[in-house]
């Protein structure tokens, strides 16, 4: 076989991308720490002065509250309903099981500015005073879609006859659900729900349309970036970068690891294997 | 051994007391249809108390649809399933008192080898020290001692399966239900199973209902076989009646090896009929009139010296080793395809040679042949 030779160009296409990608974070993240007021090198020292003045700031302290409540509120209802209407979507025999499943998916290629403003105009007529909740609501109907993928493909690939198995056991529906189905695919469905959090965290473009007088987060950056341009925006980024990289980070995690368990279930190869 | 019967959790109805005299499966013209297929046409068939019945047949012919039923995972579009006498159709599988083998072992990943086994005890509130006696024993039935702490994915294949039927005898269903449970596993591991079914049978006094498409295993396990073809039973008796005296020329050629010859019977004399192979005619016990099947297992085929012109002949125009004899393919001019022989014993005879054929009378039968419902049967025999 001929051993596929490393061209030059290449790498350097390949460093270049890596660069064009990471230098902009890391210049945010560096530039974070720097001890003066300045956004341009040379780099004076280290200091946590930017995320102490932060800290201190009342605005920045409860948008980061209300983007935790937001994101908790829409990772957990997300859980919840995405399971079980996953669980029903994997089972179902219907005709409707594919338009269904379609229509759920479906808002994974909507614009973030065309579910903003439909979600906007709908709060408006049915004169729900935007708040909190509403956008909660809006994040629910944005993350939905990516949990259900995740969570229908795992049920999915999940062996019938383990279920055919319980029921002639005797168990019921709901003991099937809770004592075979879901300990196969509770780390999946733990990491779809980081996923969930961590994509209603730093959601922006929905949030701007159907947020209150409140603030999180990302607009919370947003708006100061209007106002000045200081380091300390650099520390908040990198705060939402870090956090949202420890959640995508565990949810990719339990995703992969948690598929494991089927491999299991289904022996067929095994089955060829000697007895001694 | 003695056992009591213990009864799943919610198998509320009074299915514990038998019907006196009533079989303990019944199905009842049990018929499937999926959107304009039919799996199942009517198939009616019971099973004893304590009886191994086997469901055999060729893939897609109803056999685990109807196994499939009978464990509540499927409803038949029409017809009935009685267990002790009384009518179980509508009632879900998780309270009926039957267990299933399948095909896959379908052990539960997530839990070890003795949770796997305690999984049905433990539903139906079986206590804590109880419950540990009995898996021990149900592991110890199936000779997996010691291996209670074990997960799945840490056993062998035949392993796996038997810990799946633990799982399903400690429940010590009446019923035990098994579907194709041996197909997955090599040759070798195959046949020990197949002594410990035999095994586990006698131990348990238990109703087996067994599917499988290998002949050899149905006979060698069954107290009685029914043989499937297209949705339909095509004949029920003991392996015996089902080897030695098929009902259709499609038992025949499923269960064991057959010649199945095209002919049309004459009346012979008495309770005989005349048949011609080729320009040799030969009489044949039975009273079939008209197109005819003839059919004679390879091993009852004798082949000798030709002597006289009236016998019939061949020649031989193949030879394989069997292990216990040979196997020959015997051209005889007017048959549409060479006759399958097996002799035991050697030394060979050689391709090209002369040979004469002959079988006792009562080693052949003849079938009536209805060559619109047999078209598919037309040119068997090569």
């Amino acid at each position: 076989m001929m051993s596929r030779q490393r061209s030059p160009f290449a790498s350097g296409v390949v460093v270049a991308s890596l660069v064009f990608l990471f230098v902009p974070l890391l210049v945010v993240v560096v530039f974070s720490f720097h001890s003066v007021g300045a956004l341009t090198l040379p780099f004076r020292g280290f200091s946590l002065r930017w995320y102490r003045q932060i800290w201190k700031s009342d605005e920045f302290r409860s948008s980061l509250v209300n983007s935790a409540v937001v994101a908790s509120v829409t990772g957990l209802v997300t859980m919840v309903l995405g399971t079980l209407a996953a669980y029903a979507l994997s089972a179902t025999r219907s005709r409707l099981r594919a338009p269904l499943a379609l229509l759920l998916f479906l808002p994974l290629t909507l614009p973030g500015l065309f579910v903003g403003l439909s979600l906007l105009v709908m709060f408006g007529r049915a004169t729900v005073s935007l708040s909190l909740w509403t956008v909660a609501v809006a994040h629910l109907v944005y993350v939905m879609p990516y949990f259900l993928l995740i969570a229908v493909a795992t049920l999915q690939r999940l062996d019938v006859s383990l279920e055919e198995a319980a029921a002639d056991l005797g168990a019921t529906r709901w003991v099937v659900f809770t004592k075979v189905t879901l300990p196969q695919v509770w780390p999946v469905l733990m990491g779809a729900t980081f996923l969930a959090f961590a994509l209603s965290f730093d959601e922006f473009v929905i949030t701007f349309f159907v947020i209150g007088p409140e603030s999180t987060l990302p607009l919370y950056i947003f708006s100061s970036l209007r106002r000045t341009v200081d380091p300390s925006i650099n520390a908040i980024s990198t705060l939402l970068l870090g956090i949202t990289l420890v959640l995508f980070a565990l949810s990719f995690a339990l995703t992969t690891r948690g598929g494991r368990g089927d491999a299991l279930a289904g022996p067929v190869e095994g089955g060829r294997l000697d007895e001694h | 051994m003695r056992l009591r019967v213990q009864w799943k959790a919610g198998a509320s109805m009074n299915i514990e007391n038998t019907v006196t005299g009533a079989p303990r499966v019944e199905a009842i013209a049990v018929q499937r249809r999926f959107g304009g297929v039919t799996a199942l046409g009517g198939v009616s068939l019971t099973a004893a108390p304590g009886e191994f019945v086997t469901l055999l047949g060729p893939s897609g012919c109803g056999k685990t649809t109807l196994l499939r039923i009978i464990a509540g995972f499927d409803q038949p579009t029409a017809g009935s399933v009685r267990l002790n006498g009384h009518d179980v159709t509508k009632v879900p599988a998780h309270r009926r008192p039957v267990n299933m083998v399948f095909q896959r072992p379908a052990l539960f990943p997530h839990l070890d080898v003795a949770r796997n086994v305690a999984f049905g005890p433990r539903i139906a509130g079986i206590g804590k020290s109880e419950l540990r006696a009995r898996v021990d024993d149900a592991l110890a039935m199936v000779r997996l001692d010691g291996y209670q702490h074990r997960r799945a994915h840490e056993l062998s294949g035949g392993q796996m399966q038997r810990v799946a039927l633990a799982r399903a005898i400690v429940n010590r269903p009446e019923v035990l239900l098994l579907d194709e449970p041996l197909s997955a596993l090599d040759l070798r591991i195959r046949l020990e199973m197949e002594e410990e079914l035999r095994r586990l049978h006698r131990e348990l006094g238990a109703t087996f209902v067994y599917v499988t498409h290998d002949q050899r295993e149905a006979l060698a396990l069954s107290d009685r076989i029914a043989v499937f073809s297209g949705g339909q039973i095509e004949q029920v008796g003991t392996p015996d009646e089902v080897y030695n005296r098929p009902a259709t020329p499609f038992v025949a050629r499923l269960v064991g090896d057959a010649n199945v010859i095209a002919v049309d019977a004459a009346p012979g004399e008495s309770d005989s009929s005349l048949v011609h192979l080729g320009d040799v005619p030969l009489l044949v016990n039975g009273s079939v009139r008209g197109p005819a099947w003839l059919v004679v297992r390879p091993e009852n085929v004798q082949l000798g010296l030709p002597v006289g012109t009236e016998s019939l002949c061949g020649t031989i125009v193949d030879v394989s080793f069997r292990g216990t004899g040979f196997a020959y393919r015997v051209d005889i001019s007017g048959l549409p395809h060479p006759l399958k022989a097996e002799v035991p014993g050697g030394p060979p005879l050689a391709v090209g040679e002369r040979v004469s054929v002959a079988w006792l009378p009562s080693a052949v039968c003849l079938l009536t042949r209805d060559d619109h419902r047999d078209s598919d049967m037309i040119g068997v025999g090569h």
